[in-house]
């Protein structure tokens, strides 16, 4: 049985989308085999994210309405194989969204994946509600600001009172934070929350920090996930976030102002 | 399994007690009649119990129930350092007979008044305190939680985030910090305390009076207990 994993924050525009590319990019590249779902019912963006979008022709809402199949829906990405995206009704209702059918879904996914990412939408409603329900692991997506931080504390509230197995009494979902958009600068001016006020606050296990970074906009533009970009800060952090997710100790980079030397300051670079 | 349908469990009351300090039923009527005017709807229904200490064996004990029921109090029975014979006689009547709770160490000497009065007022204290249990809450009381121990004490092994509640009819014990808010004694308890590891609440509140965060500059951000002193709040640091 697969991996569900969720990819949630409360906040909007936190980065889950480019977070969710980038690690089922990652996972894929390790060899797994991986699917993205987009829950972001009538606002997708999974499929632009990872390029694909394109090549969409049957969506999650077809597929529970029993107009196609699964595998007429899912969209095999281009760079590696073992990765599929199953993308997100653009003219839908999430109304069509029920715990019944999305279990269907996921247990015929389980069947031939081993890890199933579930992009959640912004908000604590319906939409956010169904992808969190049949997690086993949330990587709660945090921007290092205080209305971020409130609202991925109201998240996990969530995750651990709504969710299938809060409900059924199971093991609690394995909670993870990563941060995103971080700048050491910023922090070290004060004007920024530190990676150690948002762990005291939230209290759950740090997943990453991914650093305030022009490549992610570039990587959205170009529908390639920034972890791809090997050479950028953002895309070495996801990799990290990968190693981190297998069971991996791995050292927090990009957590402290960078000091030039003298030569790399004269002569750029 | 054990099946009940009722059950007796101990409880603690304050009740009035009307010390009556001449035998003249006149006069007493009088001055109950006067005092019943200053707050009719206060004292409709009002439950007390008749202090007999200073009156003596041939009172007419019947004659103040009525009095007291004709003005529409609640009788309830009799009390007083009394004899025992006094004791007997009215439960003769029919009347109930109810001591003050004093328990703690009995004073011997009769003569300080003072000192026994403080006594026993402190031992009621503590016995109102441990008639509650402990509810524990294990983890992080997140954001749009709230958590209630009903006629409960509370521990929370965790901090309480901003945007939390965690309310008690007892004590609230927080191992962590605390970011929301936090009202203990809420059925009326005034002795409930709060305490805490990190004092950033949004609001604290014991039996009703509160405090929101301005108001604790003091000790902001250290461990605290906070308490009531008479109607005002006031924290201090817990190490």
């Amino acid at each position: 049985m697969a991996r569900i994993i969720v990819i949630t924050s409360g906040k909007g525009g936190v980065g889950k989308t480019t977070s969710s590319a980038a690690i089922g990019i990652g996972l894929a590249s390790k060899g797994h085999k991986v699917v993205l779902i987009d829950f972001d019912i009538g606002l997708r963006n999974l499929d632009l994210i990872m390029g694909c979008e394109r090549r969409v022709v049957y969506d999650f809402v077809n597929v529970i309405n029993g107009e196609a199949t699964l595998n007429q829906a899912l969209i095999k990405d281009k760079r590696i194989s073992s990765l599929s995206i199953l993308p997100a009704s653009q003219t839908r209702d999430k109304d069509a969204l029920t715990k019944e059918n999305v279990g269907k879904v996921l247990e015929e996914l389980g069947k031939t994946f081993e890890y199933i990412i579930c992009d959640s939408p912004a908000g604590i409603e319906a939409g956010a509600m169904m992808a969190l329900y049949y997690a086993d692991e949330a990587i709660v997506t945090t921007n290092p600001e205080v209305s971020s931080v409130r609202d991925s504390d109201r998240i996990l509230g969530m995750l651990s009172s709504r969710s299938r197995r809060a409900e059924l009494g199971l093991e609690p979902i394995k909670e993870h934070l990563l941060l995103t958009r971080y700048s050491p600068k910023r922090v070290a001016e004060g004007e920024m929350l530190s990676v150690e006020d948002v762990v005291d606050i939230l209290a759950i296990p740090l997943l990453g920090v991914i650093p305030e970074s022009p490549a992610v906009l570039k990587a959205s533009n170009a529908g390639e996930p920034v972890i791809l970009d090997t050479e950028s800060d953002a895309g070495k952090a996801y990799q990290d976030v990968i190693e981190r997710l297998l069971g991996e100790t791995v050292e927090f980079r990009f957590l402290q102002l960078e000091q030039k030397s003298i030569l790399s300051r004269l002569f750029g670079g | 399994m054990a099946d009940s349908s009722i059950e007796f469990k101990g409880t603690s009351f304050t009740l009035s007690v009307l010390h009556l300090k001449t035998l003249k039923l006149a006069d007493i009527r009088t001055n109950l009649v006067k005092k019943v005017a200053q707050a009719p709807d206060f004292f409709y229904l009002f439950p007390v119990m008749v202090d007999i200490e200073e009156v003596d064996f041939s009172f007419d004990y019947q004659a103040i129930k009525i009095l007291l029921e004709e003005l529409k109090f609640t009788f309830i029975g009799f009390t007083g350092s009394v004899s025992k014979e006094q004791r007997s006689l009215i439960r003769e009547l029919g009347y109930s007979f109810l001591n003050a709770a004093k328990v703690g160490v009995p004073s011997k000497k009769k003569n300080n008044d003072d000192v026994i009065e403080t006594k026993y007022k402190e031992t009621e204290t503590i016995r109102e305190n441990r008639l509650y249990g402990d509810k524990i809450h294990r983890g992080q009381v997140r954001s749009g939680q709230q958590i209630y121990a009903k006629e409960q004490n509370l521990v929370v092994i965790g901090s309480v985030s901003a945007g939390a509640e965690v309310i008690a009819d007892g004590n609230i014990h927080i191992y962590g910090s605390l970011r929301g808010r936090a009202l203990a004694g809420a059925k009326g308890h005034h002795q409930a305390q709060i305490y805490c590891q990190n004092l950033e609440a949004e609001l604290v509140s014991i039996n009703g009076n509160y405090w929101l965060s301005e108001s604790m500059n003091k000790h902001w951000g250290s461990p605290v207990y906070i308490q009531l002193t008479g109607a005002e709040l006031t924290s201090s640091k817990l190490i």
